[in-house]
This record gives C-alpha cells, structure tokens and sequence, in this order.
C-alpha cells in the first residue's frame, strides 16, 4: 500500500499522516510531497495505490496535478482535501476526474470516515 | 467596502476554530482598523481576488498560535517555529476558504497565506480601503481578524496588486 501525500502545508500533512497510520498504512508506505510538481516527479517514478491532494498550492496546484494523473492513470484513487469548497470548484474537480473530495476544516472524524472509504481495503 | 463581508469572516473563523481546534470563539470588539501594526505578535496575511479584491489577516497571540499548533499536531511548543508558522499560515487559509465559499456569487481566488511573527512589522491594506478588526478572546487567550475589501474594483478581476502589503 502506497500512499502519495501532497499538501504545501506541512501542519495538513503531518494531520493525515497520522490518520493514514491509524488505518494501518505503513511509515513507508506513505511519500510526501509540497506542491504538485514535485508530486508528479514521485508519481511517475514509482506505483502508488492512492493520491490525496491539496488544491491550492505553489508551482503546481492539485487540479493541474489530477489532470496530469489523469494523463496517465484513470484508475488511481485520487482525494481532493481542500479549503475550495464553491459548489463550482467541486465540480471542476470532477470534470477533471476526482474521485472523492473533503472541504477543510474537518474534524478528526471526517477525516478517518473519508479515508476508511479508500484505504483498508487497500492495506 | 461591504461589511457584511465581515459576517462570512467571523463565521468561518469561528468554524475553523471549533471543528479544527476544538476551541471556542468569543467576539469582544469590533472596529475599523486604523493602526498599521498587527494586533498580535503572529499573523497570518492571505489575499482574496475576484470581482472584489481584498485581504484577511490572522493575528494571533503567542499563546495562542502555540496551543493551536500542539493541537494539530499533538506536539508541546515552546517557541515560534516553522511549524507554528505553518500551522497559522494554514489557519488563515481555511478561514479565507471558508468565507470564500460563502460568498461564491463574487467568483473570489485565495492567494497563498504570508506568516509575519513580531509586531513592529506594519501591514498596509490599500488607501481607500477601511480594514475592519474582530478581537476575540479564547481559553487560550487572545485573536483577532482584519479584514478589508474594496468594493470600488467590482467587476475588474485583475488588480490582485491591490491586496494588503507589509513592511518592516
């Protein structure tokens, strides 16, 4: 079980790192990334089960980096965890071909029952 | 400006602060900012652009930008590090979402959150443009939201350099 982490705040991702280890994801299974370039980078150099993404971000923002997912793979589970929560934007997302999506702020709750839709039967 | 915008503010930061934070808002006081100083000594600045154009910033106390960041990531803080500064600059842009959301008819952009620590650094929001400051208290201690928009650029979606400055 991979797991690729992308948020440009470090606060956000340490947050779902410790639900995805709650749910039995291993250390190493799960590959941080700050923005989506750098994501890509790690996508296309190795095999992941799940992407979990923020929107906004610098260099390269999450709906770019779906697209480019997309390009590749339209299989992949792909989250949105995102502060974008317009009806608008949401369906941009899906337009864009997100699998689920999560509005921040969420409580601890939110976030575990999101990810125990994609994860355990993954682990 | 607008200040019902204020409302979609207050509303979102006392959301943020519930559903992240676990930590009740109390408003204490609200009045037009004519200060260049940040209220307190963490403060997150983010900019909002669309139909209108305008800013938030996020003034902590240093107790409370601490406690919030120890509960987010369950880690004691002593001091102001890059996490605290991160976790802050995060705070002020899910209430910046948040309020954005609200008011989805103005087709609003966020900008990516600016963290300054100290209070001798001033923030300068645009000339005609009267910031509104919402004080609040917590457990914790004290917070507080600036907010200012102008209304004069509705209908120009690109004079995001219109968005409050800092300098030291």
């Amino acid at each position: 079980m991979k797991i690729l982490l992308v948020d440009d705040s470090g606060t956000m991702r340490t947050i779902q790192k410790r639900c995805l280890l709650k749910l039995g994801v291993s250390e190493d299974g799960i590959v941080e990334a700050e923005n989506g370039q750098v994501a890509f980078e790690s996508f296309s150099s190795q095999s992941f089960d799940i992407v979990m993404t923020d929107w906004n971000m610098p260099v390269m923002d999450g709906l770019s980096l779906l697209k480019k997912v997309r390009e590749v793979n339209k299989q992949i589970p792909v989250i949105m965890i995102t502060t974008e929560a317009e009806r608008s934007r949401v369906v941009t997302a899906i337009e864009a071909g997100v699998s689920d999506y999560l509005v921040k702020p969420f409580t601890a709750d939110t976030l575990n029952a999101k990810l125990e839709k994609w994860v355990p039967a993954m682990v | 400006m607008d200040v019902s915008f204020i409302n979609h503010f207050i509303e979102s930061a006392a959301n943020v602060f519930n559903t992240m934070l676990e930590c009740p808002l109390k408003r204490t006081s609200l009045r037009l900012k004519t200060e260049a100083e940040p209220a307190h000594e963490v403060s997150a600045l983010i900019g909002l652009s669309g139909t209108h154009v305008g800013s938030l910033v996020l003034s902590l106390s240093r107790e409370v930008a601490l406690k919030a960041t120890e509960r987010l990531l369950l880690v004691e803080f002593d001091d102001v590090t890059p996490d605290v500064v991160d976790a802050v600059g995060e705070l002020s842009n899910m209430i910046a979402g948040g309020a954005k959301a609200a008011m989805a008819h103005l087709n609003l952009s966020l900008g990516l959150p600016n963290v300054i620590v100290g209070k001798a650094q001033k923030i300068y929001f645009p000339g005609d443009v009267s910031p509104i400051t919402v004080s609040f208290t917590t457990p914790w201690g004290e917070l507080a939201i600036e907010v200012g928009f102008d209304t004069r650029l509705e209908g120009n979606i690109s004079q995001v350099d219109q968005r409050a400055t800092v300098s030291c």
